[in-house]
This record gives C-alpha cells, structure tokens and sequence, in this order.
C-alpha cells in the first residue's frame, strides 16, 4: 500500500510539472460562455484548440452580453469574450478600448450577424404577397397575439437587451398599433424562443424579431422580411437605435459587428493564443450546420464544437500553424 | 489519474450509458413531447381561454381605473382587514411612494398577478393540505411531490410550459403557483395534523360528524398555521414574478429583467424595493387580520 501511495504522490508529482511546463507559455484562460448557442460553441472551440493546440489552462465561465463587459471592463475578468455583439455595448466599449482596458481582437463572423423580422417559412410560402413588412401588418389576423386574438403581435426582443428599443421603435415607426397589432414583451430569450416553438408546432402565425446565425434559424425555417428601404445609418444612430426617440422613421436593421473582445492583460500574458484569435473567422451558412447539427442530435456545446473540428477541418487548420493542427487533431 | 494505472478501467470511469442511447432517449423525449403539443395544443389553449379573458380583464381593472380609486380601495380593504391604524398608513405612503417614482401601472400589473396566483393557490392548496392531513397515505404520496415542485429549477418547467401554452399570463401564473402552492399545502396539512387530540376526543364525545369536527374544532383551531401558509404562499407568489417575467408577463419584474440586463443598479432597486413594499403591505394585512380570527386563542403567529 505505501509502495502504491509513494508511487501515486511521484506520478501526480510528474505530471503536475510536466503540465506546468506546458502551460507555461499560454497559463490560464478564462472564457465566457455566452447563453446562446453559436457563442457557446464558439467558446468550446476555442477552449479546445487552445487547451491541446496551445497548451493554455481554460476555465468557461458563463455569461450575458451585458454582465459579462460590465465584468471585462470593470475587473478585467474573464479574459476573453469569443462572442461579443458589440453594438449593444458600442459606447462604453470604445471608451475600454480608448483607455486601454479591452482590446477589439477579430471579428468572428465573418459576414457579422443578421437581424430582423421573421415570419415562419411555412406562411411566407402560404402568403406569397407578404415579402415586407409592411406586406405583413396588412394582415393582423395571421399573426394573432398570445394573449388577445383580436389584435395582431409584433414579438419584441428579450427585455434590456439593445434590439428591443429598435425594435419599438420600428413598431413606432410602422404605425403598427394603427394596423390592429401589440407588441409583445417576451421576457427573456427563452421566451422569445419558446412563442416561436409554440407556433411552428401549433402551425400559427408568428412575426417578430430574430437574428443568425442562431439554432431556432437551423431548427425552424423561417423567412426575413424586408423593411423597404435601405439601413440608413445615420438615423439609426440618431433615433432607431435611442430610447423613447420622438420620431423614428422606417429603417432596417444593420449587419451587426460581432467581434472577439480580450482583456489587455491577457493580450500580454497569452501572446501565442492572440496569434489565433487575430485569424480565426467562420461564417454564418457553417455556424447554422453547426447549431442544426447540434439541435437534431441534442448535442451539448461541447458535442457541437468537436463535430465542428471534426467535419471543417478545412476551414479550422486555416487558423494554426501545422504542427498546431496536428496536435488538436490528435487530441480529437 | 496516476492511480488509475493500478485499477481497472471499471472503476476509474464511470460505466455511464453511452452517447448515442442518451441522445435517442432524449430526442424520443422531445418527439412525444412535440407530438402531444401538435395533437392537444389547441384544446388546452381552448380549456385556458376563461382563465386568460380573467386575468386579462383584472389587469385592466387595475391599470385603468383612476389611480386614487384603487389605493381609495386598498386602504379600505387593508383597513377592514387588520383594523390598524399603522398598517393602514403604512399602506397609504408606500403606495404614493411607489406612484412618485412612476412604477404605478407596472405595481398594478404584478398586484394583480399576485392577486390571482395567491387565490389560485389557496383555493388548490386548502383541499389538498386537508386531505394529507386525513391520511397518511395521501400524506406520503403528496409530500415527494411538493420536494420536486419547490427544489425543481423554475427554468426546467418553463420550457414545456411556454411550449403549451405560449408565452403571457397564463403560463406566467402556471409557473408561479407550481412554486408558490407547496407551502400553502404544507402547512395545512400541518396545522391540522396538530389539532390537540383530547380536544378531538371531546369533540367524538359530543356527538360532532366528521365535517362538523373539520369545520368547527380543526379548521379553526389550525387556523393560526393556516394563516402562516397564506403567508408564505404571498410572499414566494411575489418572489416569482421576476422568473415569470422572463415568459412575458409584464410588471415590476419585466423592469427588474432589464435592469439586470443593463446593470442599471438603481431601476433594479427602485423596482425591487416596491416589490418589497407590496409584499410587507400583504404580509401585515394578512397576519393582522389572521389574529384578529384567532382572538379567541392564544397562539399568535409571527
């Protein structure tokens, strides 16, 4: 038994200096795991390229948009934002990167992310005169509220977060309420999320706002109105995108920036790991695969970024060195 | 690690059910879960409609009525009901504090929330706690039951209730009387259960049916207990408007959600803190006027 004991102590002895060793050029990472699902996998992905490939020490920590730069910008903790949609924190953001706080790594969609008003495929297919939205508010009876049928809903986006002031203003905008419709507070992105679930197998109406890449996009088909006219940025700045804005005209939603946002001091500290990140790109046609993927096998965000190493190693080996690349591959 | 050098494999890794079989298991799940969406949603939505025209046409009632009408009534109802001065101006400022800071018409909709939900959850729970208190054996098959609904994340059981019933008040109220009930339950039954059996016998000896003993020696003896139950079935009403928040349902814990989305450390209070003057001015109004039923005891609660 003490032969063993002694054994064990000089092996778990080993291998704690040998893992030192190894992580000695990167150290520890900590990661926000954001609670959708393209972040998720996008913060496992990088975990698991950086844990094998560059021989870093993560640690996930989940986060919110919000909570998460407040924490980035305040404490410097975690390290790494993978996900970050920085136009719902671009004020505060640019002040961080002004002072030296954050710093604005890559984007990480390539294309960005896209947002807007949804209808369910299966009704744009049934109504082919709706192709916008102003096509859609003529016909408040396909959409019928949750909690009164008689009126027309408009889904808001989840509470506090930045669309859903656009989005009221939009609605302001439309004249919707003229139209026989209400906007609908869905509380929360499980909300949001769940009213478009019950829809698609109630086979009713639903409009309202959504973005991609997204995992109820790959689940459920769904087609984006246009608003008619072309985003006009200046007026998005001035008043789409600003609460209780007096006047707001019709616009259409930006392409928003989704960008890689790191720590200064991990800047710094993990020189070999801002090499990747500085490359690393997917667009939004693989990460919808990815999160279809993930949603037909009921994959975790751990399952879905080892089928993303596994199936794109194409577009992933793009973003090591070889010798890199082999390593995760044997880790895989 | 090293150690699992000298051991077999067995016991170093959990013999766990491989991937695959899981993740059939859960799809199956989800399937028959769907399917039962598709074939009975409307029905449901059908049987729910009364429930939703209810809830609907009290919010408005308290949204809509002239503001000095309502808090006319509400000083009147906490005055008839504890018959205390101090509560009743306690009541009046608290109201006109929360009206001053522009949280009225959302203080409305989650009172008329709460409202509802404690109602709901009485009129469930008082039965259910009787009939535990009768048998043991209902006793044993209820109390597992309740452990699940108050230790079960809210959060699991608002996905297949926003799957059914969409998103708004009424799943909101489902998921806030799934959590607010198990103490009104409890702790009637408990109430009941420690009803002084010499008392009982003398109730037998007098000739009382089993609903005269219930109504007349048991009910009012528990009452003080009872009183505690309602209480408590208030307060965790109040505690859960926030989650219910997160399906749709709109009032103070809609601004509580953004708040906490946006760091906004003051809205966050402002609006925590008319949830608290809420919830204290239930809580005295109840407890007063539970002693004021109990003035024939000597057992006075909290």
């Amino acid at each position: 038994m003490k032969k063993l004991l002694a054994s064990t102590f000089l092996a778990v002895g080993l291998y704690a200096v040998a893992g030192a060793a190894q992580a000695a050029e990167c150290g520890e990472v900590s990661i926000a795991e954001m609670n959708w699902a393209s972040a998720g996998v996008a913060a496992h992905v990088d975990k698991f390229i950086l844990e094998n490939g560059y021989g870093c020490t993560v640690e996930l920590v989940t986060g919110d948009t919000m909570p998460t730069f407040a924490s980035m910008n305040e404490k410097a903790q975690p390290d790494m934002a993978p996900e970050l949609w920085v136009n719902a924190v671009r004020t505060p953001l640019d002040a961080a990167i002004k002072e030296g706080r954050l710093i604005q790594a890559a984007p990480l969609l390539s294309e960005g992310g896209v947002e807007g008003w949804w209808i369910p495929k299966f009704l744009a297919d049934a109504h082919p005169e709706i192709k916008t939205v102003q096509d859609a508010l003529k016909h408040p009876d396909l959409f019928p509220a949750p909690e009164d049928a008689s009126k027309g809903a408009i889904h808001n986006c989840p509470s506090g977060w930045n669309c859903q002031v656009s989005t009221a203003n939009l609605f302001k905008a439309l004249d919707a309420e003229k139209a026989g419709f209400e906007l609908v507070d869905t509380g929360s992105a499980a909300g949001l999320d769940g009213s478009i679930a019950n829809a698609f197998e109630k086979k009713t109406g639903w409009l309202g706002y959504y973005w991609a890449p997204t995992a109820i996009l790959g689940k459920y088909e769904m087609t984006r109105l246009s608003f008619g006219v072309d985003h006009d940025k200046k007026e998005w700045d001035a008043c789409s995108a600003v609460p209780d804005c007096p006047n707001p005209k019709v616009n259409s939603y930006p392409v928003s920036d989704v960008y890689t946002v790191v720590t200064k001091s991990f800047a710094e500290k993990a020189g070999v790991a801002m090499d990747y990140i500085k490359v690393r790109k997917w667009d939004n046609g693989t990460v919808n695969k990815v999160l279809a993927w993930m949603d037909q096998n009921q994959g975790t965000n751990e399952d879905a970024a080892k089928h993303f190493l596994q199936e794109f190693p194409e577009m992933w080996t793009q973003w090591v060195s070889p010798e890199v690349a082999e390593k995760v591959k044997a880790a895989l | 690690m090293a150690i699992c050098t000298f051991l077999p494999e067995l016991l170093c890794k959990f013999p766990a059910i491989d991937d695959g079989t899981i993740r059939m298991a859960r799809k199956s799940v989800d399937d028959g879960f769907k399917g039962f969406v598709r074939s009975y949603g409307d029905a449901i939505d059908a049987v729910v409609q009364p429930l939703q025209w209810f809830l609907n046409y009290l919010e408005r009632a308290f949204v809509s009525s002239p503001w000095i009408l309502v808090l006319i009534i509400m000083i009147a109802i906490v005055y008839v009901g504890s018959r205390h001065v101090k509560i009743t101006i306690g009541t009046a400022l608290s109201m006109l504090a929360i009206g001053l800071v522009g949280l009225w018409n959302d203080t409305m909709v989650t009172l008329a929330m709460v409202t509802v939900c404690t109602l709901i959850s009485i009129v469930i729970g008082i039965p259910i706690g009787i009939l535990m208190a009768r048998s043991d054996r209902v006793q044993a098959f209820v109390n597992p039951i309740l452990d699940v609904m108050q230790t079960m994340p809210s959060f699991v059981y608002l996905i297949p209730v926003v799957m059914i019933f969409g998103i708004g008040k009424v799943p909101g109220l489902i998921a806030v009387v799934i959590y607010a009930v198990p103490p009104m339950i409890r702790l009637t039954n408990l109430g009941i259960r420690l009803v002084d059996k010499e008392v009982l016998e003398a109730a037998d000896a007098f000739g009382s049916s089993a609903w005269q003993k219930l109504k007349n020696v048991q009910m009012p003896l528990a009452l003080p207990t009872i009183m505690a139950g309602i209480n408590q079935t208030i307060m965790m009403s109040l505690a859960m408007v926030v989650v219910a928040s997160m399906i749709g349902v709109g009032g103070l814990g809609k601004n509580v959600l953004q708040a906490i989305a946006n760091q906004f450390f003051t809205v966050g209070f402002l609006n925590g803190f008319a949830l608290v003057g809420i919830a204290i001015i239930f809580d005295r109004t109840s407890q007063a006027f539970g002693r004021r039923l109990q003035k024939h005891s000597e057992v006075i609660h909290g």
